[in-house]
């Protein structure tokens, strides 16, 4: 019986039934590397990609494709694949799209691993990359030339919190036939859907929200099915002819998965990051109560918020559900359930007074994370960035007092208690 | 391949092999507002088994243009004239829901080059109700949508998929989408408008098989157990799934149809 099960309901179900054998309620960890053969038949149609099924890990493996059909539900896709980690997947997609002599525009405030590998290690093979403001979709539309292969933003940046206006951007991208590849990973499906705004490619770090635990990295590529990579002079590598499994045509033989069935038979066979059955399982627990914990992120967070901008140690606080905050009205309209749990603010005290905060704390964990159940913290400027000066952070947007802080589940009162004991430790520095 | 047939571009898959007409052909037709992908694993498997496969996107459907057909008898004419002009000699056919009107229509004005008939979810008439019929004009992506979700059993709605990764809904729904708008409309009222299943059926005389859903809420298994009453010796399965069987049991179906086409001279 069709039922069109809701958001919740997937999150607990999508991607696994028991099996009548063993009748397993929890999905099984198939902790294996390979798959015998009924014949040799049959091996050789999935090496032909004739029928779907299993035939090695690095390729597909039952446990991990619970969770990527779980993610194609959740996220309104034709397709999911999960790998190694967030990173992964968004080079699999570059890979898979782009080749020596194209181009890319993206936005130019994203995550540090984003930029650098569209910065510096894309041009050694020929991918150039213009970055542009993500919240200036004319100058997305400017940017683009006529070997642009790809758009690429996170929907909210990471650590500036800047928002794209994702329906206008995917207007633009729409119109020029250029797929909108977005980073979803602070927003999860249950705060935005962007598929429904027009984008066509999602990539996930699962090591943050959806995970939502910090115990397993992982990553992955949503599909949405919604592109036509039909002009074989422009997306070759989708359209044109594979240089394995009989010369097949992905677009022609898959139509809305093949990207995706590119990917596997590119990406996955030939650089191989692939994701364990195991992380696999540990990120799907998570996602079974995304829902849940999403809600409490976003009413702890709008605590939080409250509590910090009436804080008379705290110079300034940063969060699109601000009104203060310059993407508040793109934010209101696009992620109305909130922007996500991370906040940025700046300690009165400047760089010390950072690090006295960081270091007063003792429920909030101090790390290199985001996305976790529990609270964790971070000081760029005596931390990743404490090797630039106060001038050289403000250049790349950074300020040396800024705290990033990724809100979580505890008791809002035992968080602010925490935090006022390094507020605490900042006053009496700062006497 | 695409190729020029009357007067428009016509998209026609051949599972990655090409069509070689000195073979047996097996010729795949789709359902209502479906295209070649409906049998993404059916196409590559059965090409790869050594048959020559066609699966041709009927006219204003996947990635072919042209006008829809306004008629099953229009849609058999259409194939027929197709089936001619590739010059085939020995070519079952592999109806899936609409396909199988359009195979028994195409049965009556029978060419020897047919030689059998395989019905997937089939019946000898597929009535559609009015808010389907009004929203497939008004609305073609709602009512796509609604047939994708009706269309498949429980595996939809779990997202459980043999192809690892995929999800039936939503990429059922783009399937659809690839369409021109009007193609589903004059599909489902073609389906509706056609009476005349009964007598087709009894005229059948060529080797026939039908694999019917236990769970098919758009041709529903006992219009099909029905049907398949109207045929002589029609070799019948009944597999645990929805409507789309070609993506729902893929392996299944492909296993039965493979050990009939054995059996077949
Ligand atoms: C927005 C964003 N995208 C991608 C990544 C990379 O994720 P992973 O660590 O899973 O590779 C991160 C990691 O912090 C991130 O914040």
């Amino acid at each position: 019986m069709s039922e069109n099960y809701k958001f919740d309901t997937l999150s607990l179900h999508a991607g696994h039934i028991p099996d009548k054998e063993t009748g397993s309620r929890a999905v099984p960890i198939y902790q294996t590397t390979s798959y015998v053969f009924n014949s040799t038949e049959e091996a050789a149609s999935l090496y032909n990609m004739e029928v779907g099924g299993h035939l090695y890990t690095r390729i597909s493996n039952p446990t991990v494709a619970a969770l990527e059909q779980r993610l194609a539900a959740l996220e309104g896709g034709a397709s999911a694949l999960a790998c190694s980690s967030g990173m992964a997947a968004m080079h699999l997609v570059v890979s898979a799209i782009c080749s020596n002599g194209d181009h890319i525009v993206a936005s130019s405030k994203m995550y540090g691993a984003n930029i650098n590998l569209l910065q510096h290690t894309m041009p050694r093979f020929g991918v150039k990359t213009d970055f542009v403001n993500p919240n200036d979709p004319d100058a997305i539309e400017r940017a683009i030339k006529p070997n642009t292969k790809l758009v690429f933003g996170e929907v909210i940046g990471n650590p500036g919190l800047d928002i794209m206006d994702v329906p206008e951007i995917a207007k633009i991208c729409n119109s020029k036939n250029i797929p909108l590849v977005l980073d979803a990973t602070f927003n999860t499906p249950y705060l935005m859907q962007p598929f429904k705004h027009g984008a066509n490619i999602i990539v996930h770090s699962l090591t943050k929200w959806l995970g939502g635990h910090g115990i397993a990295i992982g990553g992955a590529i949503v599909n949405g099915g919604n592109f036509d990579w039909g002009d074989k002079d422009k997306f070759p590598t989708i359209s044109g002819r594979h240089f394995a499994l009989g010369g097949i045509s992905f677009w022609e033989e898959f139509g809305p998965s093949a990207l995706i069935a590119k990917i596997r038979a590119e990406g996955m066979y030939n650089f191989g990051p692939s994701l364990s059955p195991t992380n696999a399982f540990h990120l799907m627990q998570g996602i079974e109560t995304l829902p849940l914990r999403m809600k409490k992120h976003i009413e702890n967070t709008h605590s939080i918020l409250d509590f910090l901008v009436n804080h008379e140690m705290v110079e300034w606080v940063k969060h699109p559900d601000l009104e203060t905050h310059p993407d508040h009205q793109v934010a209101k309209r696009i992620l109305p359930k909130g922007s996500g749990s991370i906040v940025a603010f700046g300690i009165k005290g400047g760089r010390e007074a950072g690090k006295a905060f960081i270091e007063s704390v003792q429920l909030a964990s101090h790390l290199a994370n985001v996305g976790d159940a529990k609270t964790l913290l971070i000081h760029p400027g005596s931390t990743t960035h404490s090797h630039l000066s106060s001038e050289a952070m403000k250049e790349g947007g950074l300020t040396d007092d800024m705290i990033r802080l990724s809100v979580g589940l505890e008791d809002i009162n035992d968080i602010t208690k925490d935090f006022e004991r390094g507020f605490k430790a900042v006053k009496k520095l700062n006497k | 391949m695409i190729i020029s047939f009357k007067d428009a571009d016509t998209y026609i898959g051949t599972g990655g092999k090409s069509l070689d007409n000195t073979k047996r052909t097996l010729c795949f037709l789709h359902g209502s507002g479906q295209n070649h992908l409906s049998f993404i694993q059916q196409a590559r498997f059965f090409a790869y088994k050594g048959y020559s496969v066609i699966v041709p996107d009927m006219p204003a459907h996947g990635f072919s243009d042209g006008n829809p057909c306004k008629s099953i008898k229009e849609n058999a004419e259409w194939i027929n004239d197709l089936l001619v002009k590739l010059n085939l000699k020995d070519v079952v056919i592999i109806g899936h829901s609409q396909g199988c009107l359009v195979a028994l229509e195409l049965n009556r004005i029978f060419k020897s080059f047919l030689k059998s008939i395989i019905f997937v979810a089939g019946s000898n008439i597929i009535p559609v109700n009015q808010f389907l019929l009004d929203l497939s004009e008004e609305n073609p992506q709602k009512a796509s949508e609604m047939m994708v979700t009706w269309g498949h059993g429980i595996d939809g709605d779990m997202s459980i998929n043999k192809w690892p990764g995929h999800s039936h809904y939503g990429e059922g729904n783009n399937i659809m989408c690839m369409n021109k708008p009007t193609a589903l409309k004059y599909d489902l009222n073609s389906c509706n408008d056609y009476l005349d299943g009964i007598n087709a059926a009894k005229k059948i005389k060529v080797p026939t098989l039908a694999v019917l859903a236990k769970n098919d809420q758009m041709t529903p298994l006992k219009s099909g157990l029905k049907f398949v009453e109207l045929i002589k010796n029609c070799e019948t399965h009944v597999l645990d799934c929805g409507h789309f069987l070609p993506s729902e049991r893929p392996m299944e179906l492909n296993s039965i149809i493979n050990s009939f086409l054995l059996k077949l001279e």
